[in-house]
């Protein structure tokens, strides 16, 4: 008996299609004791939560889309129900041809879903046994163990951590141990939720490069959460953007900071004295204490600006920024944005 | 090694001996909790007068009590407590998302944590029987009944799997599945089971109903076969009996785990 539905026979075009999808959660009034724990087993007192709302997506094959939104928006909620951990209240989900929620064993083979960094690996162990007990689970022969673990392992410059417990590695080693799991089976899917979180920027850096190239040598298709804008900027070409569980957005990074930003932040600390430049079009103090000024500068004034204030010689510090990604998303977030 | 699939099952089950030997000293105190309760049991029904209706001697008591803390072993699943744990704080997620039966890793926990167990639990129990050498008698022990003992330790040990388990499912609807177990599995299993008092000695009526329920089998009825005071005809009536209970906790869990799948909300992330 094959396990494989009949619609996997076909290449799919799309690695993920959803549908009018759906995902309710009661929250349940908490029931004190035993008694109140057996009464709400027969009816629950509960408030519905609407976490995901009527989500449509198609993500092609290979494309790193990044999903983004502001906290309890249904990032995660979408991820686990695409990786068949929840299943859907309503609505279809579709990924490789899959029901991700009957998790069958060749659906299961061909994804990862990183959720912070104690997922996979197993916390009493070293990283090189979670490796070695994934082999096995997965099926891999030795050469292609060996080959990849190799690979991995350059890439990601884990091998001094690979023999210490996993419980004593720190933050970052962890999760480039737990990138090195969940990739060992070579998954056509990676879902990813907030990778960097809590990295230190080299650290972020190195996940993300770390991540183009492994793409670039694997292709998977890569659905990835984050909250720093720097994550989502260096790798997807798409974005998604979801509130309340509402896609809002759909499209190229590029468009949407075009569209909903066409300013940059400049920050300046300046030696002494004060401010005297007079402020002109397309620019605009946003912050301002002490020696220390922030203006919010039109992207296409940047340059001269930035050149100008370095040619009063009075300056510290000088820094240029795009505006948070909260704020941002913020904009998309506001009742007039809405409508469009 | 061609019949042996290495399909994780046994790196597993290695991984798991691994970690639960970095954590000897808790088996340590788990070993003297499985130990003392016994002792004490067994030193009460020494020192108390035996009515003339009591089938069991001294001796019955001494092997009785010697033997129950390795049976109370064997027969002891944690996955009670590990599952509902598993279910509250989202780590049940990793095992959903692998191509492996996702009990399995808590079935596998459970019998290394059980077999490692008897390292400390066997030269104990033989120290003790040392002590107690010339007043246990051990002359009927027979090869059949030593299968017979083996035969209804496994039964023992999967009934109590399917009952545990059958519980630590319901961790899907109640936050706080240990009470009930503390209840179902702790108090009525040691009170039917044979614990308090072996099941043998009980009043006539409550002894029948003890032999219909499930408990018996966890406990008092491979140390019954052990002291040879069952005939072969109750020996497979109790297999019959147990092997009932076996089977219908087994759909009841396959069936709670379906559901309970639908309203498992994977905290955590
Ligand atoms: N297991 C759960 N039980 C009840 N409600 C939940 C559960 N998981 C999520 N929710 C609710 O669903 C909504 C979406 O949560 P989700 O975790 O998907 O958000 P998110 O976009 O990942 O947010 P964040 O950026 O903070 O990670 C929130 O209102 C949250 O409270
Ligand atoms: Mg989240």
């Amino acid at each position: 008996m094959f396990n494989m539905p009949v619609m996997n026979e076909q290449v799919h075009e799309y690695a993920i299609v959803t549908k009018a999808l759906n995902r309710e959660f009661k929250v349940r009034l908490k029931a004190e004791g035993l008694l109140a724990s057996v009464r709400n087993f027969f009816s629950p007192a509960s408030k519905t939560v609407n976490a995901v709302n009527d989500l449509e997506l198609q993500i092609n094959r290979g494309d790193i889309v990044g999903f983004l939104g502001p906290n309890g928006a249904g990032k995660t909620t979408t991820l686990k129900m695409l990786s068949g951990l929840l299943v859907p209240t309503s609505g279809s989900i579709e990924v490789l041809g899959y029901t991700p929620f009957n998790r069958d064993h060749a659906f299961l083979k061909s994804i990862s879903l990183v959720m912070g960094q104690k997922q996979n690996l197993w916390w009493d162990l070293p990283p090189v046994e979670t490796f070695a007990i994934h082999r096995q689970i997965y099926g891999l022969t030795d050469a292609e163990y060996k080959s990849r673990i190799d690979e991995l392992i350059a890439m990601l410059e884990i091998a001094d951590c690979l023999e210490t417990q996993t419980r004593k590695l720190s933050l970052g080693q962890r999760m480039r141990c737990e990138l090195a799991v969940s990739l060992l089976h070579q998954p056509q899917i990676l879902f990813l939720d907030e990778p960097t979180i809590g990295l230190d920027i080299i650290m972020q850096k190195k996940i993300r490069s770390f991540l183009l190239d492994y793409h670039r040598r694997f292709n998977p298709t890569i659905l990835l959460t984050s909250h720093y804008m720097d994550d989502v900027a260096a790798l997807a070409q798409r974005v998604i953007v979801i509130d309340h569980g509402n896609k809002v957005y759909d499209g190229h990074l590029t468009d949407l900071t075009n569209k909903l930003h066409p300013e940059k932040i400049i920050s300046v600390l300046l030696n002494d004295g004060e401010f005297v430049c007079k402020l002109e079009d397309g620019c605009r103090l946003i912050h301002h204490e002490g020696q220390h000024y922030r203006f919010m500068v039109s992207r296409n004034r940047v340059p001269e600006l930035a050149a100008r204030l370095y040619a009063t010689g009075n300056i510290a510090d000088l820094t240029i920024e795009d505006p948070p990604l909260e704020d941002l998303i913020g904009q998309l977030f506001t009742p007039d944005s809405q409508s469009r | 090694m061609a019949m042996f699939k290495a399909d994780g099952k046994f790196a597993v089950l290695i991984a798991y001996f691994k970690i639960i030997l970095t954590y000897r000293a808790m088996m340590l105190i788990h070993a003297i909790r499985l130990l003392l309760l016994p002792l004490v049991l067994a030193s009460a029904w020494l020192s108390i007068e035996k009515t003339a209706s009591n089938p069991y001697s001294d001796s019955d008591y001494l092997l009785y009590y010697l033997l129950v803390p390795v049976i109370m072993n064997l027969t002891d699943s944690r996955v009670v407590f590990k599952f509902s744990q598993a279910v509250k704080d989202g780590s049940l997620n990793r095992e959903l998302l692998k191509p492996f039966p996702p009990l399995m890793s808590y079935l596998l926990e459970s019998l290394a944590n059980n077999a490692l167990q008897l390292l400390y639990l066997v030269p104990f129990t033989l120290v003790f029987w040392l002590f107690v050498r010339d007043r246990v008698l051990l002359g009927h022990l027979k090869p059949s009944l030593l299968l017979f003992f083996v035969v209804a330790i496994i039964i023992g040990t999967l009934a109590r799997l399917v009952v545990s388990g059958s519980i630590a499912l319901l961790s899907f609807w109640i936050e706080d599945v240990t009470t009930l177990n503390l209840i179902l599995n702790g108090g009525i299993w040691a009170l039917l089971g044979g614990m308090i008092v072996p099941v043998a000695t009980f009043p006539e009526n409550i002894r029948h109903i003890a032999e219909l329920l499930p408990y018996r089998y966890m406990l008092s009825f491979p140390i019954e076969i052990f002291s040879g005071r069952l005939s072969n005809s109750e020996i497979y009536i109790g297999f019959a009996t147990a092997t009932f209970w076996i089977i219908l906790f087994a759909i009841i869990m396959h069936i709670i785990w379906k559901s309970g799948l639908k309203t498992y909300t994977a905290y955590g992330g």
